[in-house]
Formats: C-alpha cells, sequence, structure tokens
C-alpha cells in the first residue's frame, strides 16, 4: 500500500487499482485532501457514487479552492477527458441522478457554474437531498465572493 | 544548493546514462544532461512536468517501472522499452528502476536510468567484428565448449537451460541461440519472470480478457502468443509461483494456453530458452521448482562459467568494453595499464562479467582523454581487494602530479587521517607528509 502507487494507478487512469491504493492511504491519513480529491473521482468511475458524494462533500467543506483550482494539466486532472467519455456514452441516461451527480461532481474541477447548473438540476430531482443542497450553498458562497473581488 | 548537492549533479551530468529523477506525484524533479541529449527535452522544460507527458511511452500505463518496483520491491535492471523524443520519435532504451524511500520506509520518489539503445545497435556492428562468437567473448575452453554446443544444437527445437550465476552472460547465450537457431527471422520474446509480481506473472505470459481482474482492463495478448513461431527467453524462470510452472509445463508438453479469464484454449509453437542463477537442485529439494517442468526445460542443458574459472577472458573482456565505451563515450582510451590488468585478473569478480563491464566502465569515466586507464582509477572495491596497490602506491609515489589527484582520493577515503593512509601505502606518516608538502596537497 503507497500513496505512489495509488499516484501511479490514478495516472495510468485504471481507477480500480488507484481506489484500492488510495483508500487504504487514506485510512491512515484522512487529513491528505490530495488523496481524497483524488478518491473521489475514483468514486465515480467504479460507481460507487454515494461514497463519491460523502467524500466530495466533506472536501467541499473543507477545501472548496483545492477543487475548483485545479489545472488540467499540471495537476493531470482526468475530468477533461471523463466528461467528454461521458458525453459519448450516456446519451440514454442523460437525466438520471447518477449521471447529473457524476458530471456535477467532476465538473467542479474544471468549472464551478457548470457544476452548480448540474447540481440545481439534482436538486429538482431530489429537493430534500442534504447533501446536494449543502454542495449547491457551498458552490453559490463560492461564487459570490470569487465575483466580489 | 550544498557542495554535496552540486558534487551529485555533477557526477550525474558526467555518465552517459541518461538519468531522471521524480516525487511521488510522477513529477520530474531532476534530469542530467544524458537524458537531455538522449530525449532532446531540455531540463528546464521537463522539471515539474509528470514523467508520463514527457516521455509518452505505452509503458506509462501498461508496465510503468516504478510502479513495477512499488509492488515488488525489487529493483529493475535493463529492462528494455520505449520512449518519444522531443520530435515523437520512437527511441528504444533500457532502463533500471527503483524507489525511493523516507525514513518512514514510505515510498517518495523514484529514479531511472536508462540507454539509448538504438545507439548501441550502430556500435554493436563495430563491436561485433571484436568478438568471436555472436557478441560473445571467450578464449577459455569452458566458453568455446559453449560456442561449439550452440552451433550444434541450431538445427534443434529443443528446450534449453541456462544456469550460471548472476553477471555471467545468459542473456548472451540465449541471444547467440536464437540468432543461430532455425527460427531466427521469427519473433524473440525476452521475458524476465522476477520483474513481475506473481499475481500479474501468469496475465503477463499468456494474457489475459478484460475483467479477468481489477486491473484487466481491456484485452491482452500475452509473450507465448506475441512469440509464436518464434523463441521466448524466461529469465529467472526460478522466480515463478508453482502454480505458474503448472502452467508453463502444459505450454511446454501441448504448445496450449488460456488467457487468464477466458475458457478458449490457444495454441501456441514456441521454442523455450530458460535461465536461472538459483542452484536448481537446492530449488528442486525445497520443493519451490518443480521437477517435471525441470526435466523438460533441461532437454539442452548449458552451464556459463563464473569469471573466476575462466581468468584468461578477463583481458580480452576488459579491452573489449573499453573499445564500447571509447565508441559510446566518444573519448580516445584505447588501452589499459599492465598494473590494472594485473589487478584485474586477479580479483575473483562475484558480479562477473557484468561487475567488470562496470569497472571499465567507471575507469574509463575517471581517466583523462588519450591516456590508457591506469590502476588507480579502478573502483575502490578492487583496489582494497588487492595487494598490488600498496606496492603501486609506493613505487609511483615520487613520479607525476597525477599522483597528486591519487594521493588525495587516499587521504579522502581515510577522511584525510594521515596514519591510517600511510599505513596503507606502507610508508612512515613523515613520509606522506613530506609528500604531501611536495605535491602542495598542504602549505
Amino acid at each position: 500500500m503507497s500513496e505512489m502507487l495509488g499516484n501511479q494507478f490514478f495516472m495510468a487512469r485504471n481507477y480500480p487499482a488507484a481506489q484500492k491504493e488510495l483508500e487504504e492511504v487514506f485510512l491512515k491519513d484522512p487529513q491528505n485532501i490530495s488523496v481524497k480529491k483524488k478518491l473521489v473521482i475514483c468514486y465515480t468511475q467504479t460507481g460507487k457514487l454515494k461514497d463519491a458524494i460523502n467524500l466530495f462533500s466533506k472536501l467541499l467543506n473543507e477545501n472548496i479552492e483545492f477543487i475548483i483550482n485545479t489545472d488540467p494539466e499540471l495537476d493531470d486532472c482526468p475530468c477533461p477527458e471523463l466528461i467528454e467519455k461521458i458525453g459519448n456514452f450516456n446519451h440514454q441516461n442523460e437525466s438520471s441522478f447518477d449521471h447529473l451527480l457524476t458530471l456535477a461532481i467532476i465538473w467542479l474541477y474544471c468549472d464551478e457554474n457548470k457544476s452548480l447548473e448540474y447540481f440545481k438540476k439534482l436538486h429538482e430531482l431530489e429537493p430534500n437531498n442534504l447533501l446536494i443542497n449543502q454542495s449547491i450553498k457551498k458552490i453559490e458562497s463560492f461564487i459570490r465572493l470569487l465575483n466580489s473581488n | 544548493m550544498s557542495v554535496n548537492e552540486n558534487l551529485k549533479d555533477h557526477i550525474l551530468d558526467s555518465i552517459a546514462e541518461g538519468v531522471f529523477t521524480v516525487d511521488k506525484n510522477f513529477k520530474i524533479n531532476f534530469f542530467n544532461k544524458a537524458a537531455e541529449r538522449i530525449t532532446g527535452h531540455y531540463r528546464n522544460e521537463v522539471i515539474g512536468k509528470f514523467c508520463k507527458h514527457v516521455f509518452q511511452s505505452e509503458f506509462c500505463f501498461s508496465e510503468c517501472p516504478i510502479s513495477v518496483v512499488l509492488q515488488t520491491r525489487k529493483n529493475i535492471y535493463d529492462f528494455e522499452s520505449n520512449i518519444k523524443n522531443c520530435v515523437g520519435q520512437d527511441k528504444p532504451i533500457k532502463l533500471n528502476a527503483a524507489v525511493l524511500y523516507n525514513e518512514e520506509n514510505e515510498p517518495t520518489g523514484g529514479i531511472i536510468s536508462f540507454r539509448d539503445i538504438s545507439i548501441f545497435e550502430e556500435i554493436s556492428i563495430n563491436l561485433q567484428k571484436q568478438t568471436q562468437f555472436q557478441s560473445m567473448i571467450g578464449h577459455s575452453k569452458s566458453m568455446q565448449n559453449i560456442f561449439s554446443l550452440i552451433e550444434e544444437i541450431s538445427d534443434s527445437d529443443a528446450p534449453v537451460f541456462i544456469h550460471g550465476e548472476s553477471g555471467t552472460g545468459k542473456e548472451l547465450v540465449a541471444n547467440a541461440i536464437q540468432r543461430t537457431s532455425n527460427r531466427s527471422d521469427f519473433p524473440y520474446i525476452k521475458f524476465n519472470c522476477s520483474v513481475f509480481p506473481s499475481n500479474l506473472l501468469a496475465s503477463e505470459l499468456f494474457g489475459h480478457v478484460k475483467g479477468a481482474f481489477t486491473d484487466a482492463i481491456k484485452d491482452r495478448a500475452g509473450r507465448f502468443e506475441l512469440a509464436d513461431n518464434g523463441t521466448i527467453f524466461l529469465d529467472e524462470v526460478a522466480e515463478m509461483s508453482l502454480q505458474t510452472q503448472v502452467q508453463l509445463l502444459r505450454v511446454l508438453q501441448e504448445g496450449t494456453f488460456e488467457r487468464i479469464g477466458e475458457s478458449l484454449t490457444r495454441h501456441t509453437d514456441v521454442r523455450i530458452i530458460a535461465a536461472t542463477n538459483v542452484n536448481i537442485k537446492d530449488a528442486l529439494g525445497r520443493g519451490i521448482f518443480r521437477e517435471d517442468l525441470f526435466y523438460r526445460l533441461n532437454v539442452i542443458p548449458i552451464e556459463v562459467p563464473p569469471l573466476r574459472n575462466r581468468i584468461e577472458d578477463i583481458v580480452p573482456l576488459a579491452k573489449y568494453f573499453v573499445n564500447k565505451f571509447s565508441l559510446i563515450y566518444k573519448k580516445e582510451i584505447t588501452d589499459v595499464e599492465e598494473n590494472a590488468l594485473e589487478l584485474l585478473s586477479n580479483y575473483n569478480w562475484p558480479g562477473n562479467v557484468r561487475e567488470l563491464e562496470n569497472a571499465i566502465e567507471y575507469a574509463f569515466v575517471r581517466t583523462p582523454k588519450k591516456n590508457k586507464i591506469d590502476l588507480t582509477k579502478l573502483p575502490t572495491s578492487l583496489l582494497d581487494n588487492q595487494s598490488s596497490t600498496k606496492k603501486y602506491f609506493v613505487t609511483h609515489i615520487v613520479s607525476s602530479d597525477r599522483e597528486k589527484t591519487d594521493l588525495i582520493i587516499l587521504l579522502e577515503k581515510h577522511r584525510w587521517n594521515k596514519t591510517k593512509a600511510a599505513k596503507e601505502l606502507g610508508i612512515g606518516r613523515t613520509t606522506l607528509w613530506r609528500r604531501m608538502k611536495e605535491l602542495k596537497i598542504v602549505e
């Protein structure tokens, strides 16, 4: 088990293997935000969307900028390619909760406004979902702060 | 940057091998001059970038060497791979990989050293003329016998099992067998069984289908499929798990196998050359190597002798390596002094020909242009083992300015303890002091 091996699997886009390594690192070091950030993406790609939104919400509360300031090239963020892939393959389920949630999470790594757009669609589907509502509030207040500066 | 760091960078910049290091995120944090020359990338362009973006090798995704070391906890040596240079051309390389650990034994980075083997292909054509048999040098009776045997078996497809200590040249023997065989125009796949963790080994050899296990993200042919109609060289075959040995036995007996996760039986026609450096009788006795597999593989056994048992090969090999490095480093050094050859011939070479090659390269790098390699330039591990060192220093201590450097090296070795340095030279402390003053090592 090592963060470095998890990073390599993540870099090679082998999400199941990366998830396995990074989960073990996360258990030992729950404050490691870099690991959390990668794990959220792994969960979206391995179908563990409940884990993804739980961890994503925690990360959002702890350090929203750490997600938003992701640089696709400098951070080797897979989100642009994942968004393209999801766009190519998921036409039939494009209004499903899981599909929208995946996009809402992933978009925050690239574009906070797009992410907010998807979270609002999720809110329409599940108006009482606490994690979704909290995420919307957090992103909105961050955008407000950004605009006021 | 400290003096030590400067010195390390200077050393790493002066060697012919490309060297780069990465941090735990696989971002490059060191890139030496040879790496710049081989890849065409400038250091300041690649520092801070992900290694996969710089090298763009397919291996970055499937068989990242550092990832393999992380999984197996064993360093990789002489692994053949491909990278892209700065203009996107493929470059064949041979690499070594290791992982760097912190005090808590957690991986913090990796180091890769690599050589452009396209240069070696050109050089090897040149060097081949200097070898006696298929890129091998062997004046000794034992090596001559091996050369004859390889010629005798050139029409055969029978499995060959090569035994010999590490560094004796088992791979060269395998290459020679393949090149002289009827299968020389067909695929030749080399595979080191110790490189892959046991859970991946069968998949690498026999292939897998998508979804067969966590990491199987697409269908993949194994080495036995790729080697069909040709030859496969299984190095360090005794490192295979017993389960994989059963699968290998089946290929030997029936020529059949299945990809992992698939029920379709596939056929392959492959000639197997295996090699090991372990004591095979001991491995059989301990039950870690199957007896039936051993007899199947050992149809034509070849024992490559250790270098210490073929002393007559040491001098020709040393001279061959000098020629090789003069071509690689483009540096005019054509010979080795008698005293150095004497030392080389008297050393027992636990690392065999590979250790000799490394010793010559070390001395070659340290020798100024247009000089011969002399004894003082050889690695200290050799000098420490040789009483002739003492004689050399005593007889040469009053000779030339070059001795100043040698004396400084000796003093450095003893952390400037003059008593210890004088003792090694077999001279009095006062004599040493006087000589240091004459050479202006001290005021």
